[in-house]
C-alpha cells in the first residue's frame, strides 16, 4: 500500500497538476506522489503507460527492457528517437521518459525479468509488464502477491489489446452522488429542487492471481452463460499467448500469411479443448494481431495507466479484473474471470 | 513513407493511409495524442491549427510540450516534438484560428478526413459546416474529466453536430444576480461583473448595484425605496459605477463602504424582497468578521484555505490599487480583461465574491474552489484524452479502409456499465435530423420575434447567437433586396429600424447565408406580438437556443476567457474539449439512443 506522505505540494507541483487535482483531489495526487512504479518492456504499449504515469506525477518510474530497440518498435514507440535503432530498448528511451516531467525520478533496467531476483519486483508498488510469457507473468505476479504487492499486465497485439489486474487486496474510496431535496428559497422554481451530494464510502475489492484468470473453467455453467454475449475477447487473448509462449515471439508483420495459419490453427484447439461453439472466434479477429497499431496501444495505456493511478490513490473502483478491447466493436469491456 | 510497416496493416489500409491527408483541428490534450498517433501510424500528410499558446497547466497531459515551451504556440510546438517521432511525415502547422477566412471550404476539400481536437461550440459548429458545406468526413472528439466520446459526422450520412438541439447555458436572473443571490455562483457572477464594471470593458448588461425593476420588489415599499433613494444616493446611482470609482481615486474603503454597506442598505429598504427571505447584513469597514481570528493550521494547497471576511477585506483593498495601477498603465480608453490566471483579477473575484457572500449568509469558498467556477475550468487527465485520440485514429483508419457505416459514435465512461463496458460504442450510425437548420438539404427555421420592435441590429445577433453564424447576409427571398450585409458599413445604417419598418411582415422569409461557413438557411419570419426578442423555431418544434439577452460574461465558451486584443473566441486548448453523454445502452432499439449532451459554458445572465 502506498503512504501517503504528508508533504504539502509545491507550488510548481499544483500549477503543473491543477487540472488532475481539480479531478481526483490533492489526498489522491499525494498518494501518487509517494508512488514507485516499475514498467516491463518498453514497446509501443510500455511507452504508452510511462508517459501517461509520468505526466501524473508518481515519484519513480523505472523502465525495465532487455531487448534492443527494433525498427519495428517505432511505429507505435515514440520514446525512443529513431537513431537508437539497436541500443537497449529502456535506455533509448530514458532522456525523453525523463522530458515528460522533470519531477518524476525515471531510471532503467536492463537485465532479463527471469535473471532479477523476486526482491527486485517488489521494491515497486506497482508492477506493470507486458510483452512477456504466461510463465513469467504468474511468477511475478506470485512474487508481488507475496508481498502484498500490485500487479498490472496487458499487450496490444494488432488492433487487438487486453489487460489483467491484480491488486490483491484493495481499499478504496468511492464518491457517490446522492440528490438530496432542498428548497433554496423564494427563488427556486425547479420543479423538485434537490441538491447534489458527494459523499466518499470505504470499499473493499478482493483479487485473484493470473494464473487462476488464465485457467478458468469453462465448464462452468457461470461461465457457459457467459458465451452467449457473444464476445470471443478471452479466448483471442489465449491464443495470442499461447502463440507467444510457442514461438517465444510475437505474431510477425513480416510472416503475415504463415503466422495466421499457427493463429487458426491454435485457435481451433482451444476451440476443442474448452468445447466452444463453432465459429465462436470468428477468422477477422485474428487477421489483424500483427505488430502493435499506435492507437490501439494508446488505448491500452491509456486504461492501464488509469488503472495504476486508481490503484495507487485507492480512489475510484478499480477494474476487477480482466479489461478487453474488442476492436470490430470498439467495445472496451470489464469481465471477472478465475473466481 | 507508407504506413510504416507492412505487414501490420492490409495491403489496402496501407496504401489509404499513404495516399491521405488529415488535418487536425485543436493541438491541445486530444490534438496531441491524435498527431502523435497519426505520426507514428505513418499518415503521411498532416496539418494542425491551433490559435493557442502552451500554458503550465497543460503540461499534465499535452505531452507534447514541456516547461521549456510555455509560452509558445501550441501548433508549431506540437508539429516540432511529432517530427522528431517521425522525420518522414510532412506536418503543417498553423498557429492560427480556424474561424478565418484562409480555412474555407476549399481548403477543407484537400483533406480526406478532418478530426476536430476543440474545447468549445463556436469552432465547433463552425467546422461542422465547413466539412458538411466541404463533403469531406469529420471525427468530432471530446472529454471532460474521466469520460469521452468519439463521433463521426459525415453529411447524409449521420447526424451533424447541430441536429440535435444543445443544452442551454445555465443562466441566472439578472435579480438574483443584484438583489437576491442564494448560492456561492451567483457572488461569483456578480464579482466578476463588478471586475468589468471597474477595470473591464463596461457592459450595461453587467450592472452590479441594486435592481431597482426588480418585479418582485415592487409595491410600496420599493417605490417609497426609489424616492428616498432620490433624495441621498440618486446621483450616485446614475453616474457609472467606472466614473464614479475613479472620482474616488479607487478608494478601497470607499468602494467597499458603497457595494458591501451602502448598496445592501438599499437592497434592505426593498423590503418586498426580505419577506421571505433571510436578509443580508450591510458592512463596515472597520468591524469585519475575522479580524482577530487566529491562524488555524491548514492543511492543503494554500490556495484551498477560506479566507476570513477580514481576509477578503486586505486583498480588495491591495487588488483594487494594483489593478487600478494596471489600468492606469494602458493606454487612454483600454481595459482590462479578466482572466483567472492573472493573480490580481482572481484574487479580486475571490474576495469580492466572498464578501458578498458573506453578506447574504452563503457559503464562503477558497479560492480554488472559485478559481473552478468562476473559469469554468474542467478538470483533464492524459489517459482519458489517450483513449478517445486512439479510437479516434482507429476510426480515421476504418473510414480510409472504406467502412464508414461501421464508424458508430463510441462514448469513453467513467465508470463501467451494468453490462461491465468502458468504451461503449452505438450500435448504429445516427441519421441525419431531416429538420435540421443547418445540414436538411434546404435548411428552414422560423424567428418568432416582434416585428414592430426588433431591430435589424437584433436581428444580426439572433442570426449570430441563435443560428452560430459568424457574419451572416440577409436578403428578402424572392426579391433580392439586402437587409443585412457582412460588408463592414453596407447596412449599418439601417441597424436601428424595425423589421417592420423595412417592410418585412408576418410570413416573409430571408435567405440568410454565411460565406465563411458556406452555409445558407431559409428564416421564415412569425409574427408574435408578445415576443420581446425573439425566439427560433423548428417545425419539429424542439426547443431552440433561447436569445441570450445579455452578453455571457467573459469566457463564454468554457475556459476560453478572450484574451486583450481582437475578441475571438480562442479555439482550442482541449482542456475542456466538452460534450458528454450517457448512453442508455439497454436493448436495441431502431429508434435514435438516448443520449445527453452537457457542455460546460460560462453563465449568461439573464434580466428579469
Amino acid at each position: 500500500m502506498v503512504e501517503n506522505n504528508d508533504m504539502e505540494l509545491s507550488e510548481a507541483e499544483a500549477e503543473q497538476y491543477d487540472r488532475q487535482i481539480r479531478l481526483w483531489g490533492l489526498e489522491s495526487q499525494k498518494r501518487l506522489r509517494a508512488s514507485k512504479v516499475l514498467i516491463i518492456g518498453l514497446t509501443g504499449l510500455g511507452a504508452e503507460i510511462a508517459k501517461n504515469i509520468i505526466l501524473s506525477g508518481v515519484k519513480s518510474v523505472c523502465l525495465l527492457d532487455n531487448e534492443k530497440l527494433r525498427e519495428t518498435d517505432l511505429y507505435s514507440q515514440f520514446l525512443s528517437p529513431p537513431d537508437k535503432v539497436g541500443e537497449n530498448r529502456a535506455e533509448a528511451s530514458l532522456q525523453r521518459a525523463k522530458a515528460l516531467n522533470p519531477m518524476v525520478e525515471v531510471t532503467t533496467e536492463t537485465k532479463s525479468v527471469d535473471d532479477l531476483p523476486d526482491s527486485f519486483f517488489t521494491q515497486f508498488d506497482i508492477v506493470c509488464a507486458t510483452g512477456l510469457k504466461q510463465e513469467q507473468l504468474e511468477r511475478i505476479n506470485n512474487a508481488c502477491r507475496d508481498s502484498n504487492k500490485k500487479f498490472l499486465c496487458g499487450d496490444v497485439w494488432g488492433v487487438f489489446g487486453y489487460m489483467f489486474a491484480d491488486l490483491v487486496d484493495h481499499e478504496y474510496s468511492e464518491e457517490i452522488v446522492q440528490h438530496k431535496a432542498v428548497k433554496r428559497g423564494p427563488d427556486d422554481t425547479a420543479k423538485n429542487p434537490c441538491e447534489k451530494v458527494t459523499i466518499n464510502v470505504k470499499r473493499r475489492a478482493i483479487y485473484v492471481p493470473l494464473q487462476n484468470a488464465l485457467s478458468a473453467d469453462w465448464s462452468k455453467p457461470e461461465l457457459r452463460s457467459r458465451l452467449r454475449r457473444g464476445d470471443p475477447s478471452y479466448f483471442v487473448m489465449k491464443i495470442l499467448l499461447r502463440f507467444r509462449d510457442e514461438n517465444n515471439r510475437n505474431p510477425d508483420p513480416s510472416k503475415r500469411k504463415a503466422d495466421t495459419e499457427i493463429l487458426l490453427r491454435m485457435r481451433d484447439e482451444i476451440v476443442k479443448e474448452l468445447n466452444l461453439p463453432n465459429g465462436f472466434v470468428s477468422d477477422a479477429l485474428l487477421t489483424d494481431v500483427f505488430g502493435i497499431v499506435s492507437g490501439v496501444a494508446a488505448v491500452l495505456g491509456g486504461v492501464i495507466a488509469q488503472e495504476v493511478v486508481k490503484a495507487v490513490s485507492q480512489r475510484e473502483p478499480p477494474h476487477n479484473n480482466m479489461f478487453f478491447f474488442n476492436p470490430i466493436k470498439c467495445v472496451g469491456f470489464v469481465e471477472l474471470y478465475g473466481q | 513513407m507508407v504506413a510504416r510497416v507492412a505487414g501490420v496493416f492490409d495491403e489496402k489500409l496501407t496504401e489509404a493511409i499513404a495516399n491521405s491527408k488529415v488535418l487536425v483541428v485543436g493541438a491541445g490534450g486530444i490534438g496531441c495524442e491524435i498527431l502523435k498517433n497519426l505520426v507514428l501510424t505513418g499518415f503521411p500528410n498532416i496539418e494542425i491549427i491551433d490559435l493557442d499558446t502552451i500554458d503550465v497547466s497543460n503540461l499534465n497531459r499535452q505531452f507534447l510540450f514541456h516547461k521549456e515551451h510555455v509560452g509558445k504556440s501550441k501548433a508549431q510546438v506540437a508539429k516540432d516534438s511529432a517530427l522528431s517521432f517521425n522525420p518522414n511525415v510532412n506536418i503543417v502547422a498553423h498557429h492560427d484560428s480556424v474561424i478565418s477566412n484562409d480555412y474555407g471550404v476549399s481548403y477543407f476539400k484537400q483533406f480526406n478526413i478532418v478530426m476536430n481536437a476543440l474545447d468549445n461550440r463556436v469552432a465547433r459548429n463552425h467546422v461542422n459546416r465547413i466539412c458538411l458545406a466541404a463533403n469531406v468526413p469529420l471525427i468530432e472528439t471530446g472529454t471532460a474529466g474521466y469520460a469521452g466520446q468519439i463521433e463521426l459526422i459525415k453529411k447524409g450520412l449521420t447526424q451533424c453536430y447541430e441536429c440535435q438541439p444543445k443544452a442551454p447555458q445555465k443562466s441566472f436572473p439578472g435579480c438574483t444576480i443584484r438583489n437576491t443571490p442564494s448560492e456561492p455562483i451567483h457572488c461569483i457572477v456578480w464579482a466578476k461583473h463588478l471586475f468589468n464594471q471597474l477595470f473591464g470593458e463596461e457592459d450595461p448588461d453587467q450592472d452590479v448595484s441594486p435592481d431597482t425593476a426588480d418585479p418582485e420588489a415592487a409595491g410600496e415599499a420599493g417605490a417609497s425605496a426609489m424616492t428616498s433613494k432620490e433624495t441621498d444616493a440618486g446621483n450616485v446611482e446614475r453616474k457609472s459605477t467606472r466614473m464614479w470609482a475613479a472620482e474616488t481615486d479607487y478608494d478601497p474603503q470607499k468602494l467597499f463602504s458603497k457595494l458591501f454597506g451602502d448598496d445592501i442598505r438599499y437592497l434592505l429598504s426593498m423590503e418586498n424582497l426580505w419577506k421571505k427571505r433571510r436578509p443580508p447584513t450591510p458592512l463596515t469597514w472597520d468591524n469585519l468578521p475575522g479580524k482577530d481570528d487566529t491562524p488555524t493550521q491548514h492543511s492543503g494547497l494554500p490556495d484551498q484555505r477560506v479566507w476570513s471576511v477580514y481576509e477578503c477585506a486586505q486583498v480588495f483593498a491591495t487588488c483594487c490599487k494594483s489593478l487600478q495601477a494596471d489600468l492606469k498603465g494602458r493606454p487612454e480608453g483600454d481595459h482590462l480583461v479578466w482572466d483567472k490566471d492573472e493573480k490580481s483579477a482572481m484574487d479580486f473575484v475571490t474576495a469580492c465574491a466572498n464578501i458578498r457572500a458573506h453578506i447574504f449568509n452563503i457559503q464562503l469558498k477558497s479560492r480554488f474552489e472559485i478559481k473552478s467556477m468562476a473559469g469554468n475550468i474542467i478538470p483533464a487527465i492524459a489517459t482519458a484524452n489517450a483513449i478517445v485520440a486512439g479510437i479516434a485514429v482507429l476510426r480515421a483508419q476504418s473510414i480510409l479502409k472504406g467502412d464508414i457505416e461501421t464508424c458508430t459514435s463510441v462514448y469513453l465512461r467513467p465508470k463501467v456499465n451494468h453490462r461491465g463496458q468502458l468504451f461503449v460504442p452505438e450500435r448504429t450510425l445516427t441519421a441525419p435530423n431531416p429538420k435540421c437548420y443547418v445540414c436538411a438539404p434546404k435548411p428552414e427555421v422560423a424567428l418568432a420575434c416582434n416585428l414592430k420592435s426588433l431591430t435589424l441590429k437584433d436581428l444580426n445577433t439572433a442570426l449570430k447567437e441563435g443560428l452560430n453564424m459568424q457574419a451572416p447576409d440577409a436578403t428578402v427571398e424572392g426579391k433580392g433586396l439586402v437587409v443585412l450585409s457582412s460588408e463592414p458599413g453596407e447596412t449599418d445604417h439601417n441597424n436601428d429600424k424595425t423589421l417592420e419598418e423595412i417592410g418585412l411582415n408576418d410570413g416573409c422569409a430571408l435567405m440568410v447565408d454565411d460565406f465563411l461557413q458556406n452555409y445558407e438557411v431559409r428564416v421564415r419570419l412569425q409574427q408574435e406580438d408578445e415576443e420581446k426578442a425573439w425566439r427560433l423555431v423548428t417545425d419539429v418544434d424542439e426547443p431552440m437556443p433561447a436569445p441570450k439577452e445579455q452578453k455571457p460574461t467573459n469566457g463564454a465558451n468554457g475556459n476560453n476567457e478572450p484574451k486583450p486584443g481582437p475578441s475571438r473566441p480562442k479555439d482550442d486548448d482541449s482542456d475542456s474539449d466538452m460534450e458528454i453523454i450517457e448512453e442508455d445502452d439497454g436493448v436495441p432499439t431502431a429508434k435514435a439512443p438516448k443520449r445527453r449532451r452537457t457542455e460546460m459554458t460560462d453563465e449568461v445572465v439573464e434580466l428579469c
